[in-house]
């Protein structure tokens, strides 16, 4: 029974943290930028989401509202901080450094408007709990996990099945002969991190909805999901999502064999062995 | 010589309004308590214990003719913030007295209150180093051994011997899981697991999941942040055991909250007056709540010791104030309390959280 209901509390976490990683991913293979401030518009998802909720809003009107507003705020920071600093040559260094500022700004601003404390949605029907056998979820987590698996077939569909995807997957693949081909990569990347905001504010709402809201919580989430998309392969969806999942599995089910507080580092040690002999990825053909 | 007529009329002008200073000059204390972050329901309750006791003196005149003002830092119950505020109001507002609470940050600015001679005044956080840390730091409440100690005879009578722990990892938390461990078996029971969370934490279905799979009779918790959360996702596991803990269990937020129903723990013993809670009440539309009653405690301990220093004529040092207290050890405030050592020994009850009420269970005394 421990291990059912452990494994399955891992897949909700891997669900939500998986999409992290594909947004993450995708701006990352796309743009070659590591978008800390990433971390900061998953955080923003739940504020925003949860204010509207506070002023009446039903949760789809705010989740969407959510969305949309995360991606507006993504585009904004491509073309007005990275595409900036790029047109003036700055390393990827320096574009990393304006992303954590830009990251910090965002987390320091909801602080303040929220204070740090933490806060919950008032939504009682999330924590009704539905039992599956031996395991007891509650609504939201089945949520998290039927809506992650549903964005990931939507990013698989979107990346593969349509103009836009081709053209992102082209701009990824070789940016100057796509600047050559008249590809615009300066706005595709604008499309791709809209995209991402957009992605990243789903796990955003739901894991705040199951857990409370924290202005500093975005951090954490966002380093495992880097790990996931690095051990699943740069530029894989399905190896960031499978990834992710396979991390929160192995960190809770860990648990049968050790005490918690060792968990994490021996997950993650796990993961460092993994990376000597498979240092490209486990998805990194399957682009 | 008119220009030195006039020197000396200015300088005198300048020594009239020193002179009326310091006859009643307003007497500055520092508080450095969680107010935002997962801490802040509980430093904000003391934050207001504190300062309604001051306002109250003001009120009255203030202490000989000085009026009291208190300089609040947020330090999220972080223990670096805490030293950084720590040096702020010591070296720019030059503060004598600093109320504090949460064990990390009490501990991590003792030694600079022992440097600086500052004295440091806790009365919520309860981790066992808090005892020796400094000279200069007094604790107006036990610390968790205890209330352990009392929770584990209790539990042991009630027929409760199998215990599992969920503790934080901090100094506050694993103080009390060696506690458990040395007290708990000492009473005849036996621990079954122990599981640890992070201070902020708000999932703790993995830790509760190892813990039941041990299956105990009681859980003793030793969390100090995010105690409804804990409570709710219990509540949500269908978990058939008792949750007990100590003082730390205190929160309003988790005490309203019906997942708390059944919540056993350890309480010490402050009442307000009727008429002082209502004034209490009145003013932040809020019931006087342990922490804010501790603090308003503490504050009037704190306001006694310093009318003593006032009438003794002495500066108002941290060492003026950590001598004149021990000179005076005992003091009537909301709870009678006795300073043999820096920490004051307070009778304590065991309390039942139902129906959005904390009750009393059964009126017990530390040995």
């Amino acid at each position: 029974m421990l291990a059912l209901q452990l494994l399955a509390t891992g897949l909700v976490t891997g669900c939500a943290l998986g999409i992290v990683a594909i947004s993450f991913s995708l701006v990352y293979a796309t743009t070659k930028i590591f978008h800390v401030a990433h971390a900061g518009i998953y955080t923003l998802g739940g504020y925003l989401a949860w204010s509207l909720v506070m002023y009446g809003a039903p949760l789809l009107v705010a989740v969407l509202v959510s969305v949309v507003v995360c991606a507006a705020l993504g585009a904004l920071i491509q073309n007005q901080l990275y595409a900036r600093l790029e047109r003036r040559r700055a390393t990827h260094l320096v574009v990393l450094i304006a992303s954590l500022g830009a990251l910090a700004v965002i987390q320091n601003i909801i602080a303040a408007v929220y204070t740090p404390n933490i806060l919950q949605f008032p939504l009682v029907w999330t924590s009704h709990m539905v039992a599956l056998g031996v395991v007891r979820l509650n609504y939201t987590q089945l949520l998290t996990i039927v809506l992650s698996l549903l964005a990931y077939a939507g990013t698989m569909l979107f990346a593969h099945g349509t103009i836009l995807g081709k053209r992102i997957r082209a701009v990824a693949s070789n940016p100057m002969l796509a600047d050559i081909t008249r590809l615009q990569p300066q706005s595709v990347y604008i499309y791709v991190i809209a995209i991402a905001s957009a992605l990243v504010c789903l796990p955003g709402i739901l894991v705040p909805l199951d857990l409370g809201l924290q202005p500093y919580n975005g951090v954490t989430p966002l380093l495992t999901a880097t790990i996931a998309m690095i051990a699943g392969g740069v530029g894989s969806i399905t190896g960031a999502f499978t990834l992710s999942i396979a991390i929160a599995v192995v960190q809770n089910l860990s648990l049968l064999v050790m005490p918690g507080e060792w968990s994490i580092g021996v997950t993650f040690f796990i993961f460092v062995i993994f990376m000597l002999f498979r240092p490209t990825g486990l998805f990194a053909a399957a682009r | 010589m008119r220009g030195v007529r006039i020197g000396m009329a200015a300088l005198a002008a300048g020594l009239l309004v020193i002179c009326t200073q310091a006859r009643s000059e307003t007497i500055k204390l520092g508080g450095i308590l969680p107010l935002t972050g997962p801490g802040a329901l509980i430093g904000t309750a003391e934050m207001r214990g504190v300062q309604f006791a001051v306002d109250q003196a003001n009120a009255k005149g203030g202490i000989r003719g000085n009026q009291i003002e208190v300089v609040f830092e947020d330090n999220q119950a972080k223990p670096d913030q805490s030293i950084l505020s720590f040096n702020k109001l010591t070296d720019l507002q030059h503060v004598s007295v600093v109320f504090t609470g949460y064990s990390g940050p009490t501990l991590a600015m003792a030694p600079l209150a022992t440097r600086k001679k500052v004295l440091l005044v806790n009365a919520g956080a309860q981790a066992d180093a808090l005892e020796k840390a400094s000279p200069y730091l007094i604790n107006t409440l036990p610390t968790i051994g205890g209330e352990i100690e009392v929770l584990s005879k209790y539990l042991v009578g009630e027929g409760k011997k199998k215990a599992g722990i969920l503790f934080e990892n901090g100094a506050a938390g694993m103080a009390g899981r060696d506690d458990y461990l040395k007290y708990y078996p000492a009473a005849g029971g036996t621990i079954l697991a122990q599981e640890s969370s992070q201070f902020g934490q708000t999932d703790f279905r993995p830790a509760l999941l190892k813990i039941a799979d041990a299956k105990p009779d009681v859980m003793l918790v030793v969390i100090t942040a995010a105690p409804q959360q804990m409570a709710q996702e219990f509540k949500q596991l269908d978990l058939k055991f008792t949750i007990a803990g100590t003082t730390f269990l205190s929160d309003p937020s988790l005490i309203a909250d019906p997942a708390s129903a059944g919540i056993v723990h350890t309480q010490l013993r402050i009442d307000a007056p009727p008429d002082l809670a209502a004034q209490f009440k009145a003013k932040y539309n809020t019931d006087m709540e342990f922490f804010a009653k501790q603090y308003y405690n503490a504050a009037q301990i704190v306001l006694t010791t310093l009318d003593k220093v006032l009438a003794d004529k002495k500066p108002v040092t941290g060492e003026a104030m950590h001598d004149a207290l021990f000179e005076i050890r005992k003091f009537q405030g909301l709870i009678p309390l006795e300073f043999k050592t820096n920490t004051a020994s307070v009778p304590m009850d065991i309390n039942i959280m139902r129906d959005g009420k904390d009750v009393l269970l059964k009126e017990m005394k530390p040995e």
